[in-house]
């Protein structure tokens, strides 16, 4: 059996943190993708949608039935649902948008990076509601700084609580729709700032800065955004001390006699065939359900789950059209390119957070984001009736107008009710048992978006908008793609599985970074929040070997 | 005006008479002087199409409906963006995941034959139209050609504004370029509402 000091399982952020982090330390790492590498510069090169066979839909049927949540552009670096299904309960739709790649999802996120703050992390001690994280911002701030130092972060400083500012580089301008919603949120009293993106707007580390093309979600072609391949990767193979494995299946962590992990078995993807490698320490790094998916499967009722928690609290933020039209005052004015960058006004949460602020119908916060301008297809112009000329000019008229507020990340509730086990039946390409998903709204969810919801109409009427469509509802659970929860942390071994390290109360040498750890969701974008914790976890991991602790 | 809009508009002055009076009297309402520069020409997939899935017939309504839903006037129409043909190729590649979408197209065009609207006079087609796509002005109408019209709408307004002639040619579409900065908003007046 091959050995290793480390094994890491996965590829995307966290995985290719923790990859460089501890390749960089002087360890020897397995790197292990259950996905392919694929020809990069190849495959993402700014089509145009008259490039595309299909213009961007795929063949009638194909995407929806075999690659939900992708593009003709981009579902090459998604899933394939016929080799890796999921099952949920009638009536309790979840949709998980996952990739097998190596890169995983950073290759098409969105690159939205925020702070978490203490109103998140001690949630529980404000409002009575849940558990707080066993972290507080003081302890994560460091990380943040670092991570964002090495992944570079466009942005600009707010200088409030809720929404803490830190390293970074110059903002991406505003286009016209944002400026104009930004005055409208000033006048109403709300913050506003460009949104916060891992996406350089100056060369750092080797990498270029963005050139705006706008083709983001379908892989960026220079790495100006962040991904592990033109990110992370480079520095850890340039230690020598990586060994990727690509095509790699992990199935089972192995454990000793001592109930030690002692490496992962994972299944070949192309022959099928069973391997073993052994380390010292394995971090699974495989997204927040993928883990605790294999951490069920490696061990009957769970490994390192003595206290009974493994799966329970799935979250996903709460997403939602929100509200669409167009701005009168852009109507029939020139055509600019306005969608180059990537959406952009963010409006930091600002509920709930003391005094007059909090709500008398629901506990914890959500944030918005508004833009417009000329988008690459007129959406609009399904909804406008009418046919000929006269339609023509009118969707023209209205084509640098177009405007949007919708929901960009609303505090999902932690619940013991929405749960994953393993599938009894059902299981994937390799003969790994398929996650079973329970997850449903609750009532203070519903009442969370209700408040989005006015806020946005609030805002869109502060621009003097004028609504074409208005969404008042909730999307369905996963829609976020913001999934965490199941493994979460805490202080208290029988209440959690890991401790503030993304370490396992019950197996000292088994790390898991990622969602998965996620206490609360927040009303920030996870991505950047578990950079931090995989940085700060793989610091405790190295110190830990050192001293001889693990 | 950003830099980029005042190239722009330099580019189409230097091509007319008295330019420096054109550029004196320019304003942003001012508009495609030239076309994105970084759109590359639209392959040529359609050139000679025979239809696959659609009758000679059924076809002949298509390219006719499509051809009144978006019509060449001052720029590009579905006939120029081959509409037809990409429809007829893309239900004819329903068959395999998505057979539902053909059965609904068939009953979409059989309906236009039962009103015979492929030998009608342009009026009679438009005045047709202008029945079918009642419900979408006012919901408590109802039409029985509607399902018909909103099929045929979508797809040709999918096909249109995703070819290059919808795209570059009527929208003017100025993303996918390859810049040192983005633009942004230039306007002082859209710093207050």
């Amino acid at each position: 059996m091959k050995q290793f000091d480390v094994i890491v399982v996965g590829s995307g952020a966290t995985g290719g943190w923790a990859c460089m982090a501890l390749a960089e330390a002087g360890f020897k790492v397995a790197l292990l993708e259950a996905g392919s590498r694929i020809d990069w510069r190849k495959e993402f090169h700014h089509d145009w949608p008259y490039e595309a066979p299909f213009r961007g839909s795929g063949k009638p049927g194909y995407l929806r039935k075999f690659f939900p949540g992708a593009s003709e552009y981009n579902y090459k670096i998604m899933i394939d649902a016929r080799e890796n299904p999921y099952t949920t309960a009638p009536g309790e739709p979840f949709r998980w948008i996952r990739s097998r790649i190596l890169g995983g999802r950073t290759l098409h996120w969105a690159r939205a990076s925020d702070r978490m703050s203490d109103f998140e992390f001690k949630a529980a001690t404000r409002d009575g509601y849940g558990e707080d994280w066993p972290i507080s911002y003081r302890e994560i701030a460091p990380y943040y700084d670092r991570v964002e130092r090495f992944i570079g972060v466009s942005a600009a400083p707010a200088g409030l609580p809720q929404f803490p500012d830190g390293s970074f580089l110059p903002p991406m301008p505003l286009n016209c729709a944002e400026t104009i919603f930004q005055a409208a949120a000033k006048q109403i009293g709300i913050p506003a700032t460009p949104r916060r993106l891992a996406q350089l707007t100056r060369p750092l580390h080797g990498r270029p800065s963005c050139h705006y093309c706008g083709n983001c979600v379908d892989g960026c072609d220079v790495g100006a955004m962040f991904n592990t391949v033109d990110s992370t990767l480079p520095p850890a193979l340039k230690t020598g001390n990586v060994t990727l494995m690509c095509d790699s299946v992990v199935s089972h962590v192995l454990v000793n006699d001592e109930h030690r992990a002692r490496g992962v078995r994972y299944v070949e993807r192309y022959t099928g065939r069973s391997v073993e490698i052994g380390a010292k320490v394995v971090v699974l790094a495989g997204s927040s359900l993928e883990n605790t998916r294999l951490m069920l499967n490696s061990e009957h009722g769970g490994l390192a789950n003595s206290s009974g928690v493994l799966g329970q609290y799935l979250m996903d933020q709460i997403a939602g059209a929100g509200v669409t039209g167009y701005l009168p005052v852009l109507k029939g004015g020139p055509v600019r390119d306005d969608d180059g960058k990537a959406d952009g006004l963010y409006i930091p949460n600002f509920v709930n957070i003391g005094g007059r602020t909090n709500s008398k119908n629901f506990i914890r916060g959500f944030a918005m984001s508004a833009s417009g301008g000329c988008q690459r297809f007129p959406g609009y112009a399904r909804a406008m009736p009418g046919f000929g000329s006269d339609f023509k000019r009118q969707v023209r008229n209205l084509y640098p107008s177009y405007a949007r507020v919708w929901l960009s990340g609303g505090e999902m509730l932690a619940r013991k009710e929405n749960f994953v086990d393993l599938d009894p039946v059902v299981r994937d390409k390799w003969g790994v048992p398929a996650l079973r998903i329970h997850c449903t709204h609750c009532d203070n969810d519903r009442k969370l978006y209700e408040g989005f919801f006015e806020h946005a109409k609030e805002l869109f009427h502060a621009a003097h908008g004028e609504v074409l469509h208005a969404e008042p509802h909730l999307a369905i659970p996963g829609s976020m793609i913001h999934e965490v929860g199941t493994c979460r942390m805490g202080s208290d071994a029988k209440k959690s599985v890991l401790n503030s390290y993304c370490q396992t109360h019950d197996i000292s040498n088994l790390f898991v970074f990622g969602g998965g750890c996620f206490v609360t969701t927040g009303d920030k974008h996870p991505t950047l929040t578990m950079l931090a914790l995989a940085a700060r976890g793989c610091d405790h991991l190295v110190e830990s070997v050192r001293r001889g602790a693990i | 005006m950003t830099r980029r809009d005042a190239g722009r508009m330099i580019l189409g002055a230097a091509t007319v008479a008295g330019g420096s009076e054109f550029l004196a009297g320019a304003t942003e309402q001012q508009k495609r002087p030239s076309e994105n520069q970084f759109a590359p020409p639209a392959p040529d997939r359609f050139k000679n199409y025979q239809p696959q899935f659609f009758s000679a017939e059924e076809f002949h309504i298509l390219d006719a409906f499509t051809d009144l839903l978006i019509p060449a006037d001052e720029t590009p129409g579905a006939r120029d963006a081959h509409v037809a043909p990409f429809i007829d190729f893309v239900v004819n590649a329903a068959a395999e995941y998505e057979p539902g979408m053909q059965k609904k197209w068939r009953r979409a065009m059989a309906w236009l034959q039962t009103q015979n609207f492929g030998s009608l006079s342009k009026d009679r087609q438009l005045a047709l139209m202008r029945e079918m796509s009642q419900p979408e002005h006012d919901r408590q109408k109802k039409h029985p050609g509607f399902f018909a019209y909103r099929l045929i709408k979508e797809m040709t307004l999918h096909a249109f504004y995703t070819s290059r002639e919808g795209l570059i040619g009527d929208l003017d579409y100025q993303g996918m370029a390859y810049l040192t900065h983005f633009p942004g908003c230039t306007h002082p007046e859209h710093h207050r509402v």
